[in-house]
């Protein structure tokens, strides 16, 4: 018996409740100043539209190596000196995060009640907060030299460890000619539309190991935005673990080792980067020498009356960075476009990706599309000082094995309230558009997914 | 037939639309670009220091203060979205910061000692630019002034002063807050916003309701916690927000601004 209608109507009665009843909540005080800010003595709004999205001055204090934007202040605000060594207090550069959802509740389909059964979950309502905790580091050594290392435990996904590390080395040659990372990072950092700092945060899948060089068992798709996902189904990792066709790859991965450099010669309009990486889903070392190479360059156009704009292209090249079942590797590769647009209280954000699978052994001919594309469209309204409203439309058409391979079409809404700018508490619903089409996969299988979670930051 | 996305995005063999999309998107991304390119590269000549003052503007400050100076650059609206403050508006006559009489400009070391000092939550400082740096981006701030005063800005002077921060000195300081009516704004005891905060009377220029400062935190004064910095906030006001300038209410015993700015202090001592 198929289970009663999602309770979509429930989920935005409750919605609507929250923001209704959400001006009780607020306080007449100012807001606090917290973590990341200390240094500086500034609210989280100076670099965020709302954390953690940045805004332009964060984006450009990033890119600066943690530096105010059009200085080389790493050596000198809020240091003191002993000796050659130039210190920050602790408490300048010590932050942490903690996120996840306090209650979620997943619909499919077709369920089964107690017992998982492959293509066939059960709907699930649990507690899950915190999921994610993540204690970062992040300064200025001296002038131009900075640090990021953040160490993040997810329950959700039962793993703990550095989720990124990298040094920069920052105004090589003339102020903003180049900056250059050298550690385990996130390339999207800079370009219109970046994986991580999102308003919705990203959602894994839901599955089954089954084995090296065996695809898993999947319950419920991950709830990514679809032009930075894997794309293909049948895909393996140098080690044979299974890539699932959500999470986030190649230019768009939450981090992989390399260095890259990029920098704005020709002034604020322009920006570059060049990257080179161990390849793709390397957790540590190179299992294969050939390394990965990527492209970026960024348009900022115009930065006033309230309005900015800007537009990013990219080629990821990979070179043996994947394995299909048969272990024969193949190269895959990324090309796209994003874009950003911010007018007052409108952001709007949109990527277009091409996903290619070079080197595709024979066999596979007639079996595997080498080519897949995702698209990603999303639009952030701040409502009133604490309100933010968005909306995420995600079409990912699928590649790889054609016995596998399902598109799928994801519209996610997000309420956000903030109780001050570092405390956020947010109702998400994530829809599947394409449900009727039926099917026991899971992106077909899929219904409904709602999350009510907090976002801490301090 | 259900609707199918499929037929939108699906690339097969052995049509080539994938490349011509692909190739199609790098020439449009390039003919995009060009206007940009265009417009950077025909920026006219300036002098040397408002040459310099404009690219460090252009890199430290118009993210928030905007390409013509007038405070709203493309981070200047999520500041405080629907609130008080946005950054300050160059090409007008109304500045917060200022060591001069209210109605008047600021005066070059004032607009110096802001980018040096930043606004505690809003700003920060910019120490990290050499003074030469600093001075070449109040050149080039001074280039966005519409308005023309016939007279050079000058400092209004202070009393002598401080004074020690006596009992005497803080109940006296008490009372002037009472005689001044700063309860309106800041609350009785500064514990929460005046009734004028409740009506949604305090707005600032751009009619943002704009939030009194919670004076029992020092740390967040935006002029300055120091005590000359305190009493040139209410003797010259902040313009463009309801602070208005007490100096002619204290002009009959100038001696009060410090016994005033005793008390203020005071209360961030209070538990």
């Amino acid at each position: 018996m198929n289970p009663p209608c999602p309770t979509i109507a429930k989920y935005l009665l409750l919605l609507v409740s929250v923001i209704l009843l959400s001006p009780l909540l607020s306080t007449p005080e100012a807001q606090a100043i917290p973590a990341f800010a200390r240094k500086y003595d500034v609210n989280c709004t100076v670099c965020h539209t709302r954390a953690p999205r940045l805004n332009r001055t964060g984006e450009r204090f990033l890119e600066n190596g943690y530096q105010l934007p059009g200085t080389e202040d790493g050596g000198t605000t809020k240091k003191f000196r002993l000796g050659d060594l130039t210190l920050d207090d602790v408490t300048n550069y010590l932050g942490f995060r903690m996120r996840g959802n306090i209650l979620q509740t997943t619909h499919y389909a077709r369920h089964a009640s107690g017992t998982n059964i492959d293509g066939n979950p059960e709907d699930r309502t649990e507690f899950g907060f915190p999921e994610v905790f993540s204690l970062f580091t992040a300064g200025t050594v001296t002038n131009n030299v900075g640090f990021f290392a953040e160490i993040e435990s997810n329950l959700g996904e039962d793993e703990t460890g550095v989720e990124r590390a990298f040094l920069t080395f920052n105004n090589i040659g003339q102020h903003d000619w180049g900056h250059l990372r050298i550690g385990k990072f996130d390339p999207s950092a800079y370009s219109s539309y970046a994986t991580l700092r999102q308003q919705f945060e990203l959602v894994g899948d839901n599955s089954v190991d089954n084995g090296s060089f065996m695809l898993p068992t999947m319950n419920r798709i991950g709830l990514t935005p679809a032009a930075f996902a894997s794309k293909f189904h049948g895909l393996f990792d140098r080690s044979g673990t299974a890539i699932l066709p959500t999470a986030p790859s190649l230019f768009h991965a939450v981090a992989e080792m390399g260095l890259d450099i990029h920098g704005r010669p020709f002034g604020e309009w322009f920006l570059y980067q060049v990257g080179i990486l161990n390849g793709a889903n390397e957790p540590f070392g190179d299992s294969n020498n050939p390394k990965d190479w990527y492209v970026m360059t960024r348009f900022d156009l115009a930065q006033s009356d309230y309005f900015s704009a800007n537009f990013s292209g990219f080629a990821y090249f990979g070179s043996n960075n994947a394995k299909v079942s048969t272990m024969a590797d193949v190269s895959w590769s990324r090309y796209g476009f994003a874009t950003n647009v911010r007018y007052y209280m409108v952001d709007i954000y949109a990527a277009f990706v091409v996903d290619h699978i070079a080197n595709l052994p024979n066999s596979f001919n007639n079996t595997f599309d080498e080519t897949a594309t995702g698209l990603t469209v999303e639009a952030n309204v701040l409502a009133t000082d604490r309100l933010l409203l968005g909306i995420r439309f995600d079409h990912l058409d699928a590649g790889g094995l054609r016995t596998q391979r399902t598109s799928n079409s994801l519209l996610a809404l997000i309420a956000k309230f903030y109780v001050r700018s570092n405390i956020a508490l947010f109702l998400r619903d994530d829809i599947n558009l394409r449900p009727a089409q039926g099917g026991r996969t899971p992106e077909r299988n899929f219904r409904n997914a709602f999350f009510v979670g907090a976002d801490v930051a301090f | 037939m259900p609707f199918s996305w499929a037929p939108m995005w699906r690339f097969r063999k052995p049509l080539p639309l994938k490349h011509v999309m692909l190739y199609g998107g790098v020439l449009a991304y390039l003919v995009c670009s060009w206007p940009v390119w265009a417009l950077a590269t025909a920026t006219p000549r300036h002098d040397e220091s408002l040459s310099r003052g404009k690219a460090l503007y252009e890199k430290a400050c118009l993210l928030c203060h905007g390409r013509t100076g007038e405070g709203n650059g493309p981070d200047a609206f999520y500041l405080g979205a629907y609130s008080a403050p946005r950054p300050q508006d160059f090409t007008g006559a109304e500045f917060k910061f200022r060591s001069t009489a209210s109605g008047e400009l600021p005066t070059d070391a004032d607009l110096f000692q802001t980018i040096t000092k930043g606004i505690p939550g809003f700003m920060p400082a910019f120490r990290g630019l050499s003074e030469a740096d600093r001075w070449d981006i109040v050149r080039y701030i001074q280039s966005f002034a519409t308005v023309n005063q016939e007279t050079a800005s000058t400092p209004i002077l202070l009393p002598p002063g401080p004074l020690p921060a006596t009992p005497e000195s803080i109940a006296r300081g008490q009372e002037v807050y009472t005689l001044l009516d700063c309860a309106k704004c800041h609350g009785p005891q500064a514990t929460k916003p005046g009734g004028l905060y409740a009506q949604g009377k305090l707005r600032d220029r751009r009619d943002l309701p704009i939030l009194p400062l919670d004076l029992r935190h020092l740390s967040s004064f935006k002029n300055g916690h120091r005590p000359q910095e305190i009493a040139q906030s209410i003797l010259t006001g902040l313009d463009g927000t309801p602070m208005a300038s007490f100096r002619e209410t204290l002009s009959a015993q100038p001696e009060d601004i410090w016994h005033l700015v005793n008390y203020l202090i005071s209360l961030s001592r209070s538990p």
